[in-house]
Order: C-alpha cells, then sequence, then structure tokens
C-alpha cells in the first residue's frame, strides 16, 4: 500500500466452500486378549491384564498375545488388577482441543492421570476431583465404574474415572 | 550401506498456517520445482518417488492421490509411507534402501502437510487405536505434558529453561526464510506469559501445524558426484520401532525415557564409532514437538549426561554460534508440516554440511550432522550426515 493512502482492509479472496461430512460407520474389533478386557469390564466391573510367562511383566496398556519385551505367546495367564492406588502423576486440559470422540473443541474436565495400582501396575486413566487445587502425587483413589450395564462395554472407559479415598 | 547414498537436491516451500492460494498439488510442486533446480535435473531423470505424508490429518486416506501428475511420477515406480511424525525419514530411508539395493540411481522423496484442510490433533486422536486409546489422550500435546512433569521432576530443570529453547527457536526461525512462526520474542518473560495448553505445556512450548512441503533427490554414488559439486553423504541412519501408551513398560510410567531412541543411538553411534556426540558430530537437527522434548533429546541422543539437558541451553551450547549447534533452522518448534518435517531436518543439515543455509548457517564449519524423527507409534529415526565418506 502506497505511503499516505486510506487505511483499508485488504481484500479477502472469495473461496468457495466444499462441504465434507461423511458419517463413517467403523466397526473395530478388539480381538480375543482386549476382548477378555472389554468382556471382563463389561461383565463383572474387573480390570484384568495378562502376565508373560517368561518376564512375569503384566501389560495392561493393551493386553496382547505376544510380550513386547521376550516377543514370546504370552499364553492365557490373567491377573485381576486392585481397584485403589495411588497418582503417580497428572496433568490437567486447559486450553479445548479438538476431539474427534467427542465430535468438536472439547477440554476434559477430568485431569489425566498416571495411576500406580496398589500391586505395582502404572494404569493411565482420568481423576474426578476437577479442582486442580486439590491435586497432588501420592494421593490415593479408587476406580469409580459407570453403574448401568448397559452402558459399559467400553473397556477401560468402564471405568468412568478415580475418585479420592481416606484411609 | 552396500551401494552409498548421497542426497544431490533439497527443496522446499515456504511454510505458514494457511495455503487457501493452491491445493495439496499445487503446493508440492513448489518444492519439487525447487529442488528439481537445486540439483539441476530434470523430472524426467527421477526414476522412483516415494511420497510422504501423515494420512488422515487432512481427513483423508489416499494422501497421493490428486497430486501424481503434477510431481511428474506418472508411470513411474514407487509407493508411499505413512508412519506418523516419522513418516519423512522412513521416506527417506527407503529412497536410501532402493539406492543402496541398486534398484535406482536417482530417486525423489516428496513430503508435505496441508494442515488448513485439516486437523492434526484431531487426526492423532482417530489414529490411535479406538479400542483401547480413546479418551486416553489429547493429540500430542497430553503425551508431551507427561513427558515434561517427569523430567522436570528428575532433572530440576525449571520452565524458565523450556522458555529458552524458545527463544532459540525463535531466533533461528527469524533467520529462516522458510520457517513458519517468525514470533520476535525478546525475553523469557514473554514466553512464560503464553497460556498453557495442558498444564505444564504452554501454547509457545509447543509446535505449531503448518502448511509446506519438502522435497529431496537421493542419487547413487555413481551419478551423485556428476549431478552436484556439493553432495552430502548418507553414512547411515537407523529407524527403530516401539509400541506407544505402555506407561509402566520398558520401566518408564510417564514415557520420559523413550526405549527406541536408547536402541537407535546405541546401534547408530556403535557402527560409527562414535563415543562422543558432541566432539565427532558438528551439529544436529532433531525433531522437538515441545520444548521439554528438546532439552530430553539433548540426554537421549547422547549429547549430554542425564539430567544435565537445560544445562546445555542454559549455556548457550546448542546455539547458531555453540560448540554443537542444534536446529539453527528454528527446528520443529517453528514449522510443523508432519509428513515433511522429519525430510526438513535431513534437508537442513544437509544444506548446513553444504554451507548453503544463508542467514541461519552455523558459525562453525558443519563436516557431519545428525538428523532425527519421532512420532507415531513411539518410532526413532537417526540419520548420520556427512560432508565425505
Amino acid at each position: 500500500m502506497a505511503e499516505g493512502s486510506p487505511a483499508k482492509q485488504p481484500e479477502q479472496p472469495e473461496y468457495i466452500r466444499i462441504k465434507f461430512n461423511l458419517p463413517r460407520p467403523y466397526n473395530w474389533s478388539t480381538g480375543r486378549y482386549l476382548g477378555k478386557l472389554y468382556a471382563e469390564a463389561k461383565e463383572n466391573k474387573k480390570l484384568v491384564a495378562n502376565r508373560c510367562p517368561k518376564c512375569k511383566e503384566i501389560h495392561l496398556h493393551a493386553p496382547t498375545p505376544v510380550c513386547p519385551k521376550c516377543k514370546v505367546d504370552m499364553g492365557w495367564d490373567w491377573v485381576e488388577l486392585p481397584q485403589t492406588g495411588t497418582v503417580f502423576q497428572y496433568t490437567y486440559q486447559v486450553y479445548p482441543l479438538w476431539d474427534p470422540h467427542v465430535g468438536g473443541i472439547f477440554a476434559d474436565p477430568h485431569p489425566p492421570a498416571i495411576i500406580l495400582l496398589d500391586n505395582g501396575v502404572y494404569l493411565r486413566h482420568r481423576l474426578e476431583e476437577t479442582d486442580t487445587k486439590k491435586l497432588k502425587e501420592g494421593m490415593r483413589v479408587q476406580a469409580v465404574w459407570e453403574e448401568d450395564y448397559e452402558k459399559r462395554g467400553q473397556g477401560f472407559q468402564d471405568i468412568l474415572y478415580f475418585r479420592k479415598i481416606e484411609e | 550401506m552396500a551401494v552409498r547414498t548421497a542426497i544431490v537436491g533439497v527443496g522446499q516451500t515456504h511454510h505458514t498456517t494457511k495455503r487457501n492460494d493452491v491445493n495439496v498439488a499445487e503446493m508440492v510442486g513448489e518444492a519439487v520445482r525447487a529442488a528439481l533446480a537445486d540439483a539441476q535435473l530434470s523430472v524426467k531423470d527421477i526414476e522412483s518417488f516415494i511420497f510422504s505424508n501423515m494420512e488422515a490429518f487432512e481427513g483423508i486416506l489416499l494422501p497421493d492421490h490428486g497430486i501424481i501428475a503434477e510431481v511428474g511420477a506418472v508411470g513411474k515406480p514407487g509407493f508411499k509411507v505413512t508412519g506418523g511424525g516419522t513418516t519423512g525419514s522412513e521416506a527417506v530411508g527407503e529412497g536410501c534402501h532402493m539406492i543402496s539395493a541398486g534398484l535406482y540411481d536417482i530417486v525423489m522423496i516428496v513430503s508435505w502437510q496441508k494442515h488448513d484442510c485439516g486437523d492434526a490433533t484431531a487426526g492423532i486422536s482417530a489414529a490411535a487405536v479406538p479400542t483401547f486409546a480413546k479418551g486416553m489422550v489429547t493429540g500430542a500435546v497430553s503425551e508431551f505434558a507427561k513427558q515434561a512433569l517427569g523430567y522436570m521432576n528428575e532433572s530440576g530443570a525449571r520452565e524458565e529453561h523450556a522458555a529458552m529453547v524458545r527463544l532459540k527457536a525463535d531466533r533461528g526461525a527469524c533467520r529462516n526464510p522458510y520457517s513458519h512462526l517468525k514470533l520476535g520474542l525478546t525475553s523469557v518473560d514473554e514466553v512464560l506469559k503464553s497460556t498453557y495448553l495442558v498444564w505444564p505445556i504452554r501454547l509457545y512450548d509447543f509446535c505449531p501445524q503448518s502448511c509446506g512441503a519438502c522435497v529431496i533427490i537421493l542419487a547413487s554414488e555413481k551419478r551423485a558426484k556428476k549431478i552436484h559439486k556439493k553432495p552430502v553423504w548418507v553414512a547411515d541412519f537407523e529407524v527403530v520401532h516401539q509400541e506407544p501408551f505402555r506407561a509402566g513398560s520398558f520401566g518408564d510410567p510417564t514415557g520420559t525415557e523413550t526405549y527406541s531412541q536408547h536402541v537407535a543411538c546405541e546401534r547408530l553411534y556403535k557402527r560409527n564409532g562414535i563415543t562422543d556426540v558432541r566432539k565427532q558430530v558438528d551439529l544436529a537437527e532433531i525433531y522437538e514437538p515441545s520444548t521439554w522434548e528438546e532439552i530430553s533429546l539433548y540426554e537421549h541422543l547422547y549429547f549430554c549426561e542425564k539430567n544435565e539437558g537445560w544445562k546445555l541451553i542454559e549455556k548457550g551450547v546448542t546455539e547458531i554460534g555453540g560448540d554443537f549447534p542444534v536446529n539453527c533452522s528454528g527446528g520443529v518448534l517453528a514449522t510443523n508440516p508432519i509428513g515433511a518435517t522429519p525430510v526438513i531436518r535431513i534437508a537442513e543439515a544437509a544444506l548446513q554440511i553444504r554451507g548453503d543455509a544463508g542467514e541461519h548457517q552455523a558459525t562453525r564449519d558443519i563436516k557431519t550432522a545428525v538428523a532425527t524423527a519421532l512420532g507415531g507409534p513411539n518410532w526413532t529415526a537417526l540419520f548420520l550426515l556427512k560432508r565425505s565418506l
């Protein structure tokens, strides 16, 4: 723009917008191993994981037929995990971001956390307490399940969040 | 490698938030033309093409659809690579494999992302397997927040150190004509005023979503010296895989310690007799999605001892004029067209070795460089580039 010319908005080019909005009916198979976790959560409100026959490590995220470390068949050795633990680490979302699972811009009010379950297994989940001032590492927590049987069947998400407990 | 491979041409677009003036093909074409001009080759000389783009980030799953004619690849062999953050390094690696195997003498790596068509965070969340990752992550930001917290607790680094990384990146970006975010930041306080996305990751701690393309032309030893007077040699590379989101696996609950990085470094450095990275390598172009990840990578790539990464940034060791410059280009923090991001790392490292980086050329003479990438299911890619073999 030449000096001294009146200030005006630069011209915006006109764009032709094409609507792109396809519903996509996906059907994911859980498979046998992850399916076991889903079934135990839905039917019995239990959190289960499988254990490697060689290194004896429990692999929770997610159960697999092959140990990622030892590369041997895991077999069918299932362990029921405790539903209490301590908060190892937490964070919280401040700025809403696009989330396709929600279908829009979303900030989950429940702080994501890494929970050290009482048998030493780390679980990634979220906390009930949304007041970040009341959160602290080492806090004792317990799983809170979705009580409606019809609504369960979402795997790890059958646990709504972890609630602070006094002991 | 059996047959030596050289980089004989690089080209990139100016990277920006929006490129509504062009479509994907036209944008990619700009980088193709720039690389051909750099190599002084015709598109007819290219024997095979490899396409590098992260699917779903533009909302489609056939990203090469619609660009084949524009890049001159009709009737030519090749394939596409799509592997999260490391997509571009995998593509360059595959090009090296092709040439090493003696299949072709000249291969073009075509990489891009056009983020104004879509959303990377949505793409990442949607790309994760829905049966076990749903609701667990908010794209990459949440993952890097966990790492940042873990690192802060262990190392004693403070938010000021992360801010220093952004300042360094911003100085680089302002010198680099192609970079995306040129913020003109002048102080740590300015960085620390930016909003948190996911605590403790601030807006300025994280990389942008950019529109842009980068093209590299690779050639066999037989042809390289005739094509370019300053070929840059791919001395070696390593790509290592790791499953994501295994909190607790490999003794690493927060993801601070990435197993694949340790394995990749161990192999690449051992094969090349590298025992002291900062003495034996002159510069690095690393893939740092967050400021905290840059500090953390200094340690994981063995640029320094454990928990000392923040001291390198504090002492200015990794500045453009430092002993061991890192990301003179402004890095991923400034420019991030995901499918092209690792290719830009390799291209920028090559320009530094050639001495052709212009305003952001490192002060010291760069004969050897490493270029890295991370992403997807915790892949790590490492490239070792040299001026002469």
